[in-house]
């Protein structure tokens, strides 16, 4: 290939992500919308048991089916993602500070403490994030799910936001920066007003992908949300005796867990299986 | 080379020690007296790691039994769904990393690999679990509710399809890992100058990819080798709950809701170690490959 066809390429390739992410937060946009219109749009209130027969199939009179309970499946799911949504905000924050922030910061600090601080966090990413999160539930409560969901995923944010730091420590202006006498703290503040201008968007978009898989595993596996109020997770898990004679009780919670993690992901502008 | 793997081994050595000290700590809430104060908890912490250092990783204060003896009854399990998940894990990832990996190809199979990686694992083995009950008829053991082991060498068609289901779940998740290491190397080699000159010295694309470019990508699969092990343990832990195993992962769950700390330590012990010892394999394993002083 020219070098003129691969800059076209590179640039197609640029246009094409720049749409992705707009098509990410249009969608983020619009769950935040449902969510916050949740109980406008559905039609029963949360756990209304007995709205329609046991088990029907989606029909005309329920869009999504009933379950066990006659519970409608659209209302069910609307209310389950507001609650994943509610649940996962909260936990993008402790992400984006415990993790992406904190590793930021680490970075800078003297080598003597930076190093084991970073040892010690890349133990807790050899760990799987969800036996982290349901370790910190039992440590605490099934309350704090969300803040266990943040701080599960922020050692894979802290991580990536240390190497980040670092190869910006390495960075031309860095040197020159030094070499002027600017001090290590006013340089630390300058690149992080840099990094979180520049990242804080999609690293939020990020953070929102990775605590929405870990919270929604965490209430499958009954450490997450507590009945009545349920969530995504809660609601598959509840399907699970069922759903292979009645596939609508897991398919529409799954179905709006999936596009909620798509849409962040897209708005967080990762690639084809790049890990949230 | 002898430099660089007494790093890796250094920091391998550390890793495992901080795991340990975690561990010890978890497990320290198991003594008596702990919750007493930061002083009592403390003083557990230090006979725990005592206890540790003479592998004594204390008792199940649900069965009684030596958490050496539940890990033993419950990790092979797990060991065995990950070592399977791994073979499905390089036979998927491995084709698709290098097929799809750039050009037309990658942007036609894009928008799916990009909605197959918002799936979290757990809705992935349903959908699995689905799909061979409904149209394959395969028994799917998710909906009975009861434990069961599993046999890791099935000696009938029956029990390789209840095998499969879970092996292939944590097959897929260690396939979405190998296929985006191998395409994260593959687009660090895409714009190397060196193709070029080799071009221009009159090698053809297949000796270039072959000889110099293939084992750079291999590489890059190999020292992301503790990424695909956390992958595969991860989704072991959601399919081991999601087709009723008695696996550690399941152990582990089982252990944290009934606070039963003297078992949870250990497993997480377990996880955390294969996956450092893997990283450090995967390193050292990597780097003459990947060394640019080092002829391929």
């Amino acid at each position: 290939m020219t070098q003129s066809g691969t800059a076209t390429a590179r640039t197609g390739a640029q246009s094409l992500h720049a749409v992705l992410r707009v098509v990410g937060w249009t969608g983020l946009g619009l769950i935040a919308v449902a969510v916050a219109l949740s109980d406008f749009l559905a039609s029963a209130p949360a756990d209304a048991t007995g709205i329609g027969p046991l088990l029907a199939a989606p029909s005309a009179a329920f869009h999504f089916g009933t379950d066990i309970l006659g519970r409608d499946m659209l209302s069910e799911t609307l209310h389950g993602l507001s609650a994943t949504v509610r649940s996962a905000l909260p936990a993008t924050l402790v992400t984006l500070v415990a993790g992406a922030l904190f590793g930021f910061v680490a970075a800078r600090l003297p080598r003597a403490l930076a190093s084991p601080l970073r040892g010690f966090i890349g133990i807790l990413a050899a760990v799987p994030a969800l036996l982290l999160a349901v370790l910190v539930i039992g440590l605490t409560s099934r309350g704090l799910a969300g803040v266990a969901a943040g701080l599960a995923a922020a050692p894979f944010a802290f991580v990536r936001a240390f190497g980040r730091a670092r190869e910006q420590e390495r960075a031309t202006h860095s040197e020159y920066a030094r070499a002027t006498g600017i001090s290590a703290a006013t340089l630390l503040r300058r690149d992080l007003v840099y990094e979180f201008t520049d990242t804080i968007l999609p690293a939020a978009a990020r953070a929102l992908a990775a605590v929405s898989i870990v919270l929604s595993t965490v209430s499958f596996l009954g450490f997450g949300a507590v009945p009545p109020h349920r969530d995504l997770g809660l609601m598959i898990a509840a399907s699970k005796l069922y759903f292979l004679h009645a596939w609508w009780t897991a398919a529409f919670p799954a179905l709006a867990l999936t596009v909620l993690i798509l849409f962040a992901r897209l708005a967080a502008g990762l690639g084809e299986g790049e890990r949230a | 080379m002898l430099r660089f793997v007494s790093r890796e081994a250094g920091r391998l050595a550390l890793g495992l020690l901080g795991a340990a000290l975690l561990a010890a700590a978890i497990s320290a809430l198991a003594m008596p007296h702990a919750g007493d104060g930061v002083f009592a908890f403390l003083v557990a912490w230090g006979r725990t790691l005592n206890d540790f250092v003479h592998l004594d990783f204390g008792h199940s204060s649900i069965s009684g039994e030596t958490a050496m003896a539940e890990l033993a009854a419950h990790l092979p399990l797990t060991l065995g769904l990950v070592a399977e998940g791994f073979a499905v894990a390089l036979i998927v990832g491995i084709p698709v990393g290098l097929l799809f990996g750039a050009g037309p190809a990658r942007r036609a199979a894009a928008p799916l690999i990009q909605i197959v990686s918002a799936a979290p694992i757990f809705c992935a083995g349903l959908a699995l679990a689905f799909v061979s009950a409904n149209l394959l008829h395969w028994p799917v053991p998710v909906d009975n509710g009861v434990k069961t082991g599993l046999a890791l060498w099935p000696h009938s068609v029956t029990g390789f399809e209840t095998l499969l289901l879970p092996v292939l779940t944590v097959g897929l998740a260690g396939a979405a890992a190998a296929q985006l290491a191998l395409r994260r190397a593959g687009s660090e080699l895409a714009g190397e100058p060196w193709r070029v000159q080799l071009r221009r010295m009159g090698l053809s694309n297949w000796e270039i990819e072959g000889v110099y470019g293939m084992p750079r990508i291999f590489a890059g699969l190999l020292s992301s080798l503790g990424e695909v092990i956390l992958a595969l343990f991860s989704a072991a832990a959601v399919a081991e709950w999601v087709f009723n195993y008695a696996g550690a992962a399941d152990l582990f769950v089982k252990s944290v809701a009934l606070h039963d700390w003297a078992i949870a330590a250990p497993v997480l012990l377990s996880f955390a170690g294969l996956t450092l010892i893997a990283d450090f394999i995967g390193r050292c394993a990597a780097h003459p490959m990947a060394d640019p002083g080092t002829p391929p």
